[in-house]
């Protein structure tokens, strides 16, 4: 979970991450919702290959990528299913099932694969950009945006402190085990239930803690964010060009005939 | 719905009642949510959100460490969403939503903010979830999870039920609240020609192998929790729950 989660890859130097993180996000939703405005696998599938080409291209490890992109398909699997089966009206095949005859259909398959292709697509998107920006400069970016104070910083404590409660958690899930804690299923949901329980009072007493150290850092209420360094012209193209090439993108494969 | 169509949604339900996905599939995938959608359930989402803002600047103005509790809260209760559960029925390990602990902790509108923040790392780092699916996504598990597992919560206190059995109800209710309003988010995008409460009932069909017995972990897991910090730091929870938000 904490390789899976950690910001580590986003924190190397290449071309990408270099970029502007307002541009990525800008960038990113424009992605998004041409993938989810498209009545045509073509778009979704492009943005796809094109996303995943480029994490590989950054040399990201196949297993993390392979990792993320794993969660989304089950409710994919579950949706396609349904939808193959139970909309349209046109038969393509049948499958017997006891008493019963599942019959896909071509309107069910079509809308099943543009489901699925538009979830890969725009998974893919968001994939690419948390794998080439640091957590730290979304939120930073979030608060240009005017996104409230109170909830980048909350978003912030929160990121910050999730990896030393995941180090705890582990640790005690760790001497748990070792004492025999889950040998039997009512055992192991007391355990757990120790874990969560301590989890929570160690966090009551690091935020004690943590306000005391950040009041002695001048914390006034309010975690100053700064001013964002100003957008150049070169930032402002890459973003014009993107934003254009994906909307020319979208009118030209975007739109099933 | 005609008996053809009636008869059709049964076996798919029950091969995928076969075949269970994994709990993580409550999380409305990015891209799933047609943009009208995604749209309205983001304008949903929106004042509890600002509910839940005002709450934090006004706990923070009476309780200057109040941001750094719920951040730290916050963050403990995301850690506890991450610890798999495993899950007899489906074969696998599942997570809990942990938003019935979160509204017995800090009440239901602060849990919606810490929510929609979990959800927005988990759509980032993990994929589970999406940005163009926060809003539903937030509905879902900060909205409906929240105030129900609050709700029967403060209910069951109040009827003079001791405080473990009313957080185990609070955690069973706040993970099956979630796990119907996202069947019904999914079969109101997606039932097509189909009728929308079939598909709904099948959506719910399909996941109730995983959710059923994930909402009773989660409320034992809850309860035991509770227990816990009450034995080991008694007036902990009392005191955190309070408008002034101070600390025992």
């Amino acid at each position: 979970m904490f390789s899976l989660f950690s910001d580590f890859f986003a924190c190397r130097d290449n071309r990408f991450s270099r970029i502007d993180p307002r541009v990525k996000l800008v960038v990113a939703t424009t992605a998004i919702i041409c993938v989810i405005l498209s009545t045509s696998v073509a778009l979704p599938v492009a943005v796809f290959l094109l996303s995943v080409v480029t994490t590989l291209a950054l040399r990201i490890p196949v297993r993390l990528v392979a990792l993320r992109l794993a969660a989304p398909l089950g409710i994919v699997a579950v949706l396609a299913l349904l939808q193959s089966f139970t909309s349209g009206s046109t038969p393509l095949w049948s499958v017997p099932l006891g008493a019963w005859t599942l019959t896909a259909t071509r309107e069910g398959v079509h809308a099943a694969a543009l489901t699925a292709s538009r979830v890969c697509g725009a998974v893919s998107v968001v994939l690419l950009l948390s794998l080439v920006t640091p957590a730290h400069r979304i939120f930073h970016a979030l608060r240009w945006f005017h996104v409230p104070q109170g909830w980048v910083e909350i978003a912030m404590l929160m990121y910050r402190y999730t990896f030393t409660l995941l180090d705890l958690t582990a640790d005690l899930t760790a001497a748990q085990q070792l004492r025999m804690g889950y040998a039997g299923a009512g055992r192991a949901l007391s355990s757990m239930g120790a874990v969560c329980g301590t989890v929570i009072i160690r966090s009551v007493d690091q935020a004690i803690r943590t306000h005391e150290a950040m009041v002695l850092r001048g914390y006034r209420q309010q975690i100053p964010f700064g001013p964002m360094p100003p957008l150049v012209a070169q930032d402002c193209c890459v973003t014009g060009l993107a934003v254009v090439a994906l909307l020319l993108l979208y009118a030209a494969v975007g739109r099933a005939a | 719905m005609t008996r053809s169509r009636v008869s059709l949604l049964a076996p798919v339900a029950l091969l995928l009642f076969a075949f269970p996905p994994p709990a993580s599939a409550m999380h409305i995938s990015e891209g799933i949510l047609p943009a009208p959608w995604a749209a309205l359930w983001f304008v949903l989402s929106v004042p509890f959100l600002i509910w839940g803002l005002h709450d934090l600047r006004v706990r923070s103005e009476r309780e200057p460490m109040f941001k750094s509790l719920v951040g730290l809260v916050g963050a403990a209760v995301f850690v506890i969403s991450c610890m798999p559960i495993p899950v007899p029925t489906a074969g696998t390990c599942s997570h809990p939503c942990a938003t019935g602990m979160a509204a017995i902790l800090i009440g239901p509108a602060l849990t919606v903010v810490i929510t929609s923040i979990a959800l927005l790392l988990q759509a980032l780092f993990l994929a589970h979830g999406g940005l163009t699916t926060l809003g539903a996504d937030i509905v879902s598990m900060g909205v409906a999870g929240a105030f129900a597992g609050y709700g029967v919560f403060r209910l069951a206190t109040t009827l003079g039920v001791s405080r473990w059995p009313a957080a185990f109800l609070a955690g069973l209710l706040s993970d099956w609240a979630t796990y119907a309003i996202t069947s019904f988010e999914l079969a109101s995008a997606l039932h097509g020609n189909a009728s929308l409460g079939q598909t709904f009932l099948a959506i719910a069909v399909a996941f109730c192998p995983t959710q059923i017995p994930l909402g009773i972990l989660e409320g034992i897991v809850t309860a035991a929790a509770c227990r816990f910090i009450e034995k080991r730091r008694p007036g902990l929870i009392a005191s955190l729950n309070q408008p002034h938000g101070g600390v025992a």
